[in-house]
């Protein structure tokens, strides 16, 4: 989206030194290319860098590109505040929103503030509420309500050989018909957090923030792969609709049209703003696609399961109209 | 302490394309990263998409804000929408009312299809009724599942007391925020407007059955709300809508020696005076030389004129969107809110009030946050 540098040219933030990333922070910005947008951030919040660092590390450590969507500074407080209960605080074009988070998480409050920035502003695009990953060029679009697991499976596939696009926003282009990868951290909830340590051994999680207003949260960095790819679109593939619940049986079940219809639909963060594009596009995902309920217990055995029917999607998707 | 011309004309030469369009089309890259993260922040950025693309340039626009500009014109066609459709809910809900029904503000600008109802971005909708309806309006709304926002008991008091307007009101189908009016300023403050004057002066509207205000009072009541109000910073939209209006109706002759001697007889000669004052200077704003000069003599006098016009300079003039505030916009911000409670609310009644506010942990009632839905 940047335009002028191609990632390959720059340094990833794991390869820069601290005292760069905190200079470049504390002076005209770094910015992170995530696909649908390009957000330029900016901190003079002492422990944002090595957070930062942690989860986007292998990002391109751009400054000075020529434009960026989101502008965003996270800032430490000021006056008698800094001694008795450090804060941070969320800033975007000179008005602070929302209300600080303790000084010790600029994290948590970075990824939070910037998904609800993309949710309100990126209105070019349906933004679906749901994990999407990516193989052989198609989207497997998990829609889910929260707390049911979508990010867990979303962060396991990322793990084993699916491209990361989102754990949180199935950004779907009308314009083309595809989904663009709108990359950050997978943010992990309480015994998610374990439970994709056991999965992945190998992943990299980011600190673990205790006591958010959503339990402990931990982010899961996007691979070196999912980074480098992150401007290429997917062309939709699969629906699945997760369900985790515990000691179940893994179970595949297929959905009709209209049933997958409200899950997308009325899940989206702007589905009745599109008006007509939204319905098109809905409809379109939905005849397009192939559509299950997911049920596990178990993530080994839900990886399983799908890797199971996407040879079905992609005999689906070659014969029909892409 | 006032700036000159010169440098105010050069941070605010971008509104010019909000007339004239086809300035955008000098614009590089840079200059669109700023208007963009401006334009959005003083929600003038649809205004300007809007422009942009019914004068057929959008294609012509870069690809990087050309996306942010289509975004914001698919929300200010949606938030627009559902306000004529949250209009209709409430017409079915109190028509036929039998007593005057009034649009106000924004929903009065696009029920008279002004140039300046387009790229807005509606979030509440104003209604004005005769003080004495306004009981038969509140059950009629309340039977069609209009509820009042929950307060505490001293907020509901004051609404009850000391406002022009009853507490707002949301139906839990519909996004709209409802704001009944029964005048356009409180009945407490130093300017007391006769409801009924405005009442007598009402012009029918492209949405039968609703009303408008007479389009002096319009410009009069956009400009109180503007300079009376208690938060100025970001609010050169409320100004951007006052020299529309101004060449709008402006274009009838009559329209300027009327709109003097109504803001004498409403006592609104000052909110006025200002209004003119920085829609000339800021905007270019076509406001007639008599005018000026009968708002000179009317309006503020030139002391009072002297500390008044460098605080709202300071004030209204937006900061860049990489800055915060300066100390000396925050410190006119702080006089101005001053005037604007002195103004408002007798000391024996603001005294309390203020204390009450402070109690409540500085929640104001005048912005409210962005509601947190999101991920």
């Amino acid at each position: 989206m940047t335009g002028a540098v191609t990632p390959r040219d720059v340094p990833a933030l794991l390869e820069i030194g601290s005292e760069r990333l905190d200079r470049m922070l504390a002076t005209t910005g770094l910015w992170l290319d995530i696909g649908a947008a390009t957000i330029r951030v900016r901190s003079d919040s002492p422990a944002f860098g090595t957070q930062l660092r942690a989860v986007y590390g292998y990002f391109p450590a751009i400054e000075n590109a020529p434009w960026a969507d989101l502008h965003v500074r996270i800032r430490k407080s000021t006056g008698v505040r800094r001694w008795l209960k450090p804060q941070a605080t969320f800033h975007c074009d000179g008005l602070q929103t929302f209300d600080p988070f303790p000084g010790a998480s600029p994290l948590p409050l970075f990824e939070w503030g910037c998904n609800w920035l993309i949710g309100r502003r990126l209105n070019d695009r349906l933004l679906l509420h749901a994990g999407a990953v990516e193989r052989d060029g198609f989207a497997l679009v998990l829609p889910a309500m929260p707390g049911s697991g979508k990010s867990t499976l979303t962060a396991a596939l990322s793990q084993r050989g699916w491209r990361l696009l989102s754990d949180e926003f199935g950004a779907y282009d009308p314009s083309v018909g595809m989904f663009q990868a709108v990359l950050k951290p997978i943010a992990l909830k309480n015994e998610s957090i374990a439970a994709v340590r056991r999965f992945a051994p190998g992943a990299v999680i980011g600190p673990e923030f205790p006591k958010t207003r959503k339990g402990t949260v931990a982010h899961v960095a996007p691979n070196s792969d999912a980074v480098m790819r992150c401007s290429e679109y997917a062309r939709p593939g699969a629906i699945v609709l997760p369900r985790w619940e515990a000691g179940a049986s893994t179970r595949l079940e297929p959905l009709t049209q209209s049933s997958v219809f409200p899950a997308l639909a009325f899940n989206a963060f702007n589905y009745s703003l599109l008006g007509g594009d939204g319905f098109r596009s809905v409809v379109r995902l939905v005849r397009q696609c192939l559509s299950w309920q997911l049920v596990y217990g178990d993530l080994e055995e839900a990886l399983g399961a799908l890797e199971s029917i996407w040879p079905r999607v992609l005999e689906h998707r070659m014969a029909g109209p892409l | 302490m006032t700036r000159e011309p010169q440098a105010l004309a050069g941070s605010l030469t971008w509104l010019g394309a909000l007339r004239t369009p086809a300035m955008v089309s000098n614009w590089p890259l840079q200059e669109w990263e700023r208007v963009i993260r401006l334009a959005r922040r003083l929600r003038l950025l649809a205004r300007l998409a809007d422009g942009v693309f019914s004068c057929g340039l959008i294609e012509q626009v870069p690809a990087q804000p050309r996306r942010h500009l289509l975004a914001e014109l698919r929300l200010s066609r949606w938030r627009s929408a559902s306000l004529t459709w949250t209009l209709r809910q409430v017409s079915a809900a109190i028509q036929p009312a039998g007593y005057p029904c009034v649009l106000l503000k924004g929903a009065a600008y696009m029920a008279q299809g002004l140039p300046i109802a387009a790229g807005r971005l509606p979030s509440d909708l104003d209604i004005l009724v005769p003080r004495t309806a306004l009981p038969a309006a509140q059950n009629s709304l309340a039977a069609a599942g209009w509820r009042t926002v929950d307060m505490d008991e001293h907020d509901r008091l004051y609404y009850e007391d000391w406002s022009h307007e009853v507490p707002p009101m949301r139906h839990p189908r519909l996004g709209v925020e409802l704001d009944l009016h029964h005048n356009i300023l409180p009945p407490v403050g130093r300017t007391r407007i006769d409801a009924d004057a405005l009442l007598a002066r009402l012009q029918p509207s492209k949405w039968t059955p609703w009303q408008v205000l007479h389009p002096v009072d319009q410009v009069l009541h956009c400009a109180a709300h503007l300079f009376l109000d208690s938060e100025l910073r970001d609010r050169l939209r409320d100004l951007v809508d006052l020299d529309g209006l101004f060449r709008h109706f402006g274009a009838d002759v009559q329209f300027w020696p009327s709109l003097v001697e109504r803001s004498g007889e409403l006592g609104l000669a000052e909110p006025l005076a200002l209004a003119c004052h920085f829609c000339v200077r800021w905007l270019d704003t076509p406001v007639p030389q008599a005018t000026q000069l009968a708002l000179k003599k009317l309006g503020p006098g030139w002391g009072r004129r002297g500390w008044l016009l460098p605080l709202f300079d300071h004030v209204l003039m937006p900061t860049d969107p990489d800055d915060a505030p300066s100390w000396t916009a925050d410190a006119a911000a702080v006089v101005l809110l001053a005037r604007y409670h002195r103004r408002r609310l007798p000391l024996d009644m603001l005294v309390p009030h203020l204390w009450h506010k402070i109690r409540a942990g500085g929640r104001s009632d005048d912005r409210s946050e962005p509601a947190g839905a999101g991920p």
